[in-house]
């Protein structure tokens, strides 16, 4: 039996990408199946090379299409699997979340958004949400957290195995390539010793005994014949999502009740939108932070009332619109005005947030 | 007032610009620092200019990049023109003595900044491979916030395989830092300022 990964708290100075390696490790992840693309390639790389000494698996695939595909394998055979990718790579991982999605599979995918469409940048973005949230010919029931700190990444791709053994949805750590990059400091813990109990992996396929006669047959579909009975097993699934969702939705907020200025941001951005709405604050600007940290299902309750007593909203986002649209959507109704600072693809600095709410001042 | 230093560095690939920031962060880390280091990386792994974007605070930092540096570094001609986005009124832009034309084109007279001839100490009392170290040294004699005890430690930790393998090297980068930091250490006055 090999030892733990993580005993006590370790403080490390070391990449998002090797963050996420060691938080799958700490997991109890049994296998990763990957293909290289940047900026993810390092989580990888650092899984291969610490996986063999827990007795941990790997495996590279012809592509992204087959890593989704082998990773909905990994958890049929109760596994606790994952995969990583980001761009184009998450963009052919969509046909595999959706079979996921239809048969309630607990797979985990940590995406490193980087500038898109198409190959774009290898650098950097937040254009990954819509496809994260809602990729492939579905509902868009997934769970998606946004982390914005290695502590968080660590956090919540440990979290992102439990979320999806427990509720049965696809879910994704949607990180980015600064994130991946960026060198800052982190605490590493053994989620046993936090009092974090991971959720047992059950397998789906292969059960013992004679099916229809010993134990219930297993029956996972993705296909169905009829319309009624797809629409029956949707609305169950919707029912369950929509029920779970005030249990799994988190945000963070700071300073944002009667804000003059209530900023809204997610992931490595509401970083530059804290900092930029503390400074304002020190300056006497009434600015406020709201920052979603799952943004499927998006925190609504717990925005709406901000909003509504807020003078102005002001999203911020390395994308256009894309965290906008879902504000907007979930505002409905509101008659609080919405703006953006909307920069595809584009690393966001405090400075440049703060210019943006003294320009709605 | 607490340290919250922003320093962006630019260089040719291959120049190592990005070992600077890497031990320079680590080195700070181990002190007991919160830092920041991110590269900027494109598709290519040689060639263009290559940037480091590092941050050092008591307190965690917030964004990853910033809009201004309160000391950038430009070690190519090209990397002139690149860094002066990161340039400030109040910036300290050091940079090789040998682009010193460059600057003067780019920055006028009135930028604050510290020429530093790198290059022809590396090429004549060193080694070229050591350029990156001195500019290391540099840094560190001009923020004075480290001691240079926790920056051999770095160095050690990066390249100690290196160093095993061929103690001179050892020795050639301890005098390229050295060097470097007496030529930084005579303008303090940045670590003063913060």
């Amino acid at each position: 039996m090999a030892t733990k990964p993580i005993t006590g708290e370790q403080r490390a100075f070391m990449t998002g990408n090797e963050v996420v390696a060691w938080a799958a490790l700490a997991a109890g992840a049994d296998i990763m199946y990957g293909y290289p693309i940047t900026p993810q390639n390092e989580i990888m790389h650092y899984w291969t090379r610490m996986a063999p000494k827990y007795e941990r698996a790997f495996l590279q695939t012809e592509d992204e299409i087959s890593a989704g595909f082998t990773t909905v394998g990994g958890v049929l055979a109760g596994k606790r699997a994952f995969t990583a990718t980001a761009g184009p790579g998450n963009v052919l991982m969509q046909e595999a979340m959706a079979m996921a999605e239809m048969m309630r599979l607990p797979t985990v995918v940590v995406v490193t958004q980087r500038g898109g469409p198409s190959t774009a940048t290898v650098i950097y973005s937040q254009q990954e949400l819509n496809l994260t949230c809602f990729g492939g010919n579905g509902e868009g029931l997934r769970i998606v957290y946004s982390p914005a700190s290695h502590d968080e990444l660590f956090t919540y791709v440990i979290k992102a195995f439990n979320s999806a053994w427990k509720y049965r949805f696809p879910t994704f750590v949607l990180g980015d390539g600064y994130q991946s990059k960026m060198r800052e400091p982190v605490t590493l813990f053994d989620p046993e010793e936090r009092g974090i109990n991971m959720e047992v992996c059950r397998p789906m396929v292969g059960l013992p005994g004679l099916p229809g006669e010993e134990r219930d047959p297993a029956h996972l579909r993705n296909t169905y014949n009829l319309e009624d009975e797809l629409y029956q097993v949707l609305t169950d699934s919707i029912r369950e999502y929509e029920a779970m969702a005030s249990e799994v939705a988190e945000w963070d907020a700071w300073s944002a009740d009667e804000a003059e200025v209530l900023v809204i941001a997610h992931g490595v951005v509401s970083r530059a939108a804290r900092a930029a709405v503390e400074a304002l604050r020190q300056g006497g600007v009434q600015a406020g932070y709201f920052r979603s940290i799952t943004l499927r299902p998006f925190p609504v309750d717990a925005l709406r009332p901000l909003a509504s007593r807020a003078r102005h909203l002001l999203v911020v986002e390395s994308a256009y619109g894309q965290l906008q649209r879902l504000v907007q959507a979930s505002l409905y109704g509101l008659e609080t005005p919405v703006s953006g600072y909307l920069r595809p693809g584009m690393g966001i600095t405090p400075e440049e947030v703060a210019r943006a709410v003294h320009s709605l001042i | 007032m607490a340290l919250n230093l922003k320093i962006a560095l630019a260089g040719e690939g291959g120049q190592g610009v990005q070992s600077v920031a890497e031990i320079l962060t680590e080195a700070a880390y181990h002190a007991g620092y919160q830092p920041l280091y991110i590269p900027n990386f494109g598709v290519e792994q040689r060639g263009g200019v290559s940037v480091a974007f590092v941050q050092i605070s008591e307190a965690p930092v917030s964004a990853p990049k910033f809009t201004t540096g309160d000391i950038v570094v430009a070690l190519s001609h090209r990397a002139v023109e690149r860094a002066r986005q990161y340039v400030g009124p109040e910036t300290l832009l050091v940079f090789d003595a040998s682009l010193a034309d460059d600057v003067r084109r780019v920055y006028g007279e009135g930028q604050k900044s510290l020429a530093v001839p790198a290059l022809a100490i590396a090429k004549e009392g060193l080694h070229p491979r050591v350029f990156n170290v001195i500019i290391l040294g540099v840094l560190v004699g001009v923020t004075g916030f480290l001691e240079r005890r926790d920056v051999e430690q770095a160095l050690e930790r990066q390249f100690g395989h290196k160093f095993a393998q061929d103690p001179s090297l050892k020795e050639l980068n301890y005098r390229a830092l050295e060097r470097g930091y007496l030529l930084g250490s005579e303008r303090l006055e940045v670590g003063n300022r913060i």
